[in-house]
């Protein structure tokens, strides 16, 4: 640590005044035979090493660093059909990422292990640094050393004025100047600065808290997602959430009672250029209500700029497309009315897959695997989309009947058929345009393409820790300048009787090193000051550093 | 499935963790199971389902409920006041629902007539999906429309359906004597309505 450790009895000897690091002991205390460490003193080692401000600094580096996969891969809290489209592009590579849980970095256990020990060393660092911080603040200035033209400042001169009375009036013009004085018989010492440690302290502290806010919010906040097809609503409840994330102490009845009604969604695309197909605006256009019986307002969402209800944040993360179809069975029910969200697989041209499921079909379930295409164009033969606006909107369809699997507790996801209990039915493949149809062989039903819908996907976050951590991140910035600012500096004064009868006044000071420069100038002025309460009678006795001020030889009659 | 096995076991684990802590986690995953692979691991893990029961005494008070059915009907819940109420939140495209589904259509068939009432609340759902799931399970009381689960809202401040399916018991004072989180079993659910009110 860079701490300054004072000595606690300074004692004679001319050492007391240097600062010390706080190494110091601890060294002394490694030193011991490697061969007589016990269990205590491998774990008083391990402690040691624990809260040093190395190992620190290694772990806050490597919670950056951790968190950089965060932002470069997609995040299962985030943005779930990112990872699903990510595991489709890269089926061998994505299982790996998952093994180091690189798609939910933040949830990760060696993230959690890096957050831990970096909470348990700042507190090992700042508990015991508290307590020095305390002493040293209560502490008055050390000693005067013995010979003062030792120290790396120094100036000494020679005045008619008794001793005790330039020393009293030294100590009266540092006390002034917000100096810490401590006045003995033959010498003043005055310190300067406690701010730093208490900057530095502040940084620990608030780095302490920047910490728990987090910890706060994983604690106390929770992250969903839910998609919403234009023209629907949803509220927010546990039933309505696509996934939901709650933090330890969340319970379902904790959530803010929001709901929410996407009226419409609208994608704008650069139309030319060598952008051409790109994204240029989205806008969902909402009406809310923040608790039920409220009074309805309406936003427009865009990206990066969520709806806030309740502290609650909304964020428009994903779009799509949800083909609407109406199904009719063998036995002349419609089993199926409404829109399916299709997931796009590929950005330039938008097409999305997707699947419908039919269970409640009479005679046999029915299940679709269905590609969309917005742009619908002809590649040789092959259909594609070649833009991501509806331009030209289709839907190619694969139909199967048989057993969707899907009256068992057996989870599936609603995006994909699970064909091991299907078979695939005998349908030319026709894309179809609204309103077509395709008639199923065997009696089985009609289905109706009956057009397209969007949809939005939202990522619901609420983080009570948010503005706790944006305070303390602050403070750490606050400490920190503090602590860089502000120079932890001494000053002492000694007057003795010289053997002419005159006094000899020396003037010595010291400060820390590292800090920024600046103490010679206000050593130079403060001894200058010093120097002016008296009269100087002769030159001075021995040349410390050079003083600039010359016009003070005469010697002030007022005195 | 977007995900291979090892990954969804692995989720799997920390949400069993979570579901440990918090019912919540599994039943956020009673919606998620058919959205996500993530919701895959995180619903039906452990086999696990919570049930809750509240003392005499003890039963919150149901909220307000009103609706519409799925065939058009007004409801009021506490038209109902003076029979022992079985409010079931399902959807046709939630497999949990469907695998009790026959348990939940016998016992209103068997509580006939015994003052129980039985009612649906159908979730996220579109009206033609969700008669034709009552054809195939020949459910046979009515079920209210709430696409946007507002009356799971409802319950909020109270029990909160903590997942899809939840199957809440009222009593005859319109309190929430029991809640079963995840698929009910026949003879669970009869114990639970005999329990709250005794023959």
């Amino acid at each position: 640590m860079t701490g300054l450790r004072i000595p606690p009895e300074a004692g004679p000897d001319e050492r007391a005044t240097e600062f010390a690091d706080a190494a110091g002991p601890q060294v002394q205390a490694g030193a011991r035979p490697a061969g007589r460490f016990g269990a205590a003193g491998w774990l008083r080692w391990g402690w040691r090493q624990l809260t040093s401000m190395r190992t620190a600094l290694i772990l806050l580096f490597l919670l950056a660093v951790g968190s950089v996969p965060g932002s470069l891969l997609p995040q299962e809290g985030s943005n779930p059909e990112a990872v699903a489209q990510y595991y489709t592009a890269h089926p061998r590579l994505a299982p790996i990422l998952a093994r180091f849980s690189l798609f939910d970095v933040f949830g990760a256990p060696w993230f959690a292990a890096i957050y831990l020990l970096l909470f348990l060393s700042l507190v090992g660092c700042v508990l015991p640094r508290t307590v020095r911080m305390v002493g040293s603040a209560r502490q008055p200035p050390p000693r005067a050393p013995r010979h003062l033209a030792r120290l790396p400042l120094s100036v000494s001169y020679r005045t008619d004025q008794p001793p005790e009375q330039a020393l009293a009036s030294a100590a009266r013009l540092l006390s002034g100047k917000r100096f810490r004085v401590r006045a003995e018989a033959d010498w003043v010492a005055a310190e300067k600065g406690y701010l730093r440690e208490a900057g530095n302290l502040l940084f620990h502290i608030a780095l302490l808290a920047v910490l728990v806010s987090i910890g706060l919010g994983g604690l106390y906040g929770y992250k969903a997602n839910r998609l919403l097809v234009a023209g629907t609503s949803f509220s927010n409840t546990v039933t309505a959430l696509d996934v939901f994330r709650p933090g330890r102490l969340v319970t379902p009845g904790d959530l803010q009672p929001f709901s929410l009604t996407l009226d419409r969604f609208s994608a704008s695309y650069v139309t030319s250029g060598t952008l051409m197909g790109q994204p240029s605006a989205f806008n969902a256009a909402l009406t809310y209500t923040s608790a039920p019986g409220g009074p309805s307002r309406r936003y427009l969402l865009t990206v990066n700029h969520p709806l806030v209800v309740d502290g609650v944040r909304v964020f428009l993360i994903g779009h799509g497309y949800a083909p609407e179809f109406r199904v009719t069975d063998g036995a002349g029910h419609v089993a199926f009315d409404g829109p399916v969200p299709f997931i796009p697989v590929e950005t330039s041209g938008f097409t999305s897959e997707g699947a419908i499921k039919v269970p409640d079909a009479s005679p046999q379930q029915l299940g679709f695997a269905g590609v969309f295409l917005p742009t619908t164009v002809d590649v040789g033969g092959r259909l594609a989309s070649a833009f991501p606006a509806p331009l030209k909107p289709s839907v190619s369809l694969v139909s199967y009947a048989g057993n969707l699997g899907m009256n068992s507790a057996t989870p599936q996801s609603v995006y994909t058929l699970d064909t091991a209990g299907l078979h695939q039915l005998a349908v030319a493949p026709r894309p179809l345009t609204a309103g077509q149809s395709i008639q199923l062989p065997g009696r089985l039903g009609t289905l109706t393409y009956l057009g397209y819908r969007q949809w939005i996907s939202l990522a619901i976050t609420y983080d009570p820790g948010q503005f706790p951590a944006l305070v303390s991140g602050i403070a750490v910035l606050g400490g920190l300048l503090l602590s860089f600012m502000v120079r932890r500096r001494r000053v002492f004064v000694r007057a003795r009787a010289g053997a002419a009868g005159e006094t000899i006044i020396e003037v010595g000071g010291l400060s820390r090193s590292d800090a920024a420069g600046g103490f010679e100038d206000e050593f130079s002025s403060l001894a200058t000051e010093i120097r002016g309460l008296s009269s100087p009678p002769a030159p001075p006795a021995s040349p410390g550093r050079p003083e600039e001020h010359r016009g003070d030889h005469e010697p002030p009659e007022g005195e | 499935m977007f995900r291979p096995p090892g990954s969804a076991r692995r989720a799997a684990v920390g949400a069993a963790l979570a579901a440990v802590v918090l019912s919540a986690a599994a039943c956020g995953g009673g919606a998620t199971a058919q959205q996500t692979a993530e919701g895959n691991g995180s619903s039906f893990v452990s086999g696990t389902y919570a049930t809750t029961v509240f003392r005499q005494g003890a039963r919150p008070v149901a909220p307000q409920v009103t609706g519409t059915t799925l065939t058009g009907t007004r409801f009021l819940l506490s038209a109902d006041r003076g029979a022992v109420v079985v409010l079931n939140f399902w959807g046709s495209w939630c497999s949990p629902c469907r695998e009790e589904a026959p348990a939940l259509g016998a016992l209103a068939r068997h509580f006939s007539g015994a003052g129980v009432r039985f009612v649906g609340v159908d979730i996220r759902d579109d009206t033609a999906s969700a008669e034709a799931f009552m054809r195939t399970f020949r459910i046979g009381y009515p079920s209210l429309n709430d696409p946007s689960d507002a009356i799971a809202l409802d319950f909020s401040g109270t029990v909160p359906p903590a997942g899809i399916p939840t199957t809440l018991v009222i009593d005859r004072s319109g309190r929430i004597a029991a809640r079963i989180v995840g698929t009910a079993s026949y003879d669970g659910l009869e114990a639970l309505i005999t329990s709250v009110e005794p023959a």
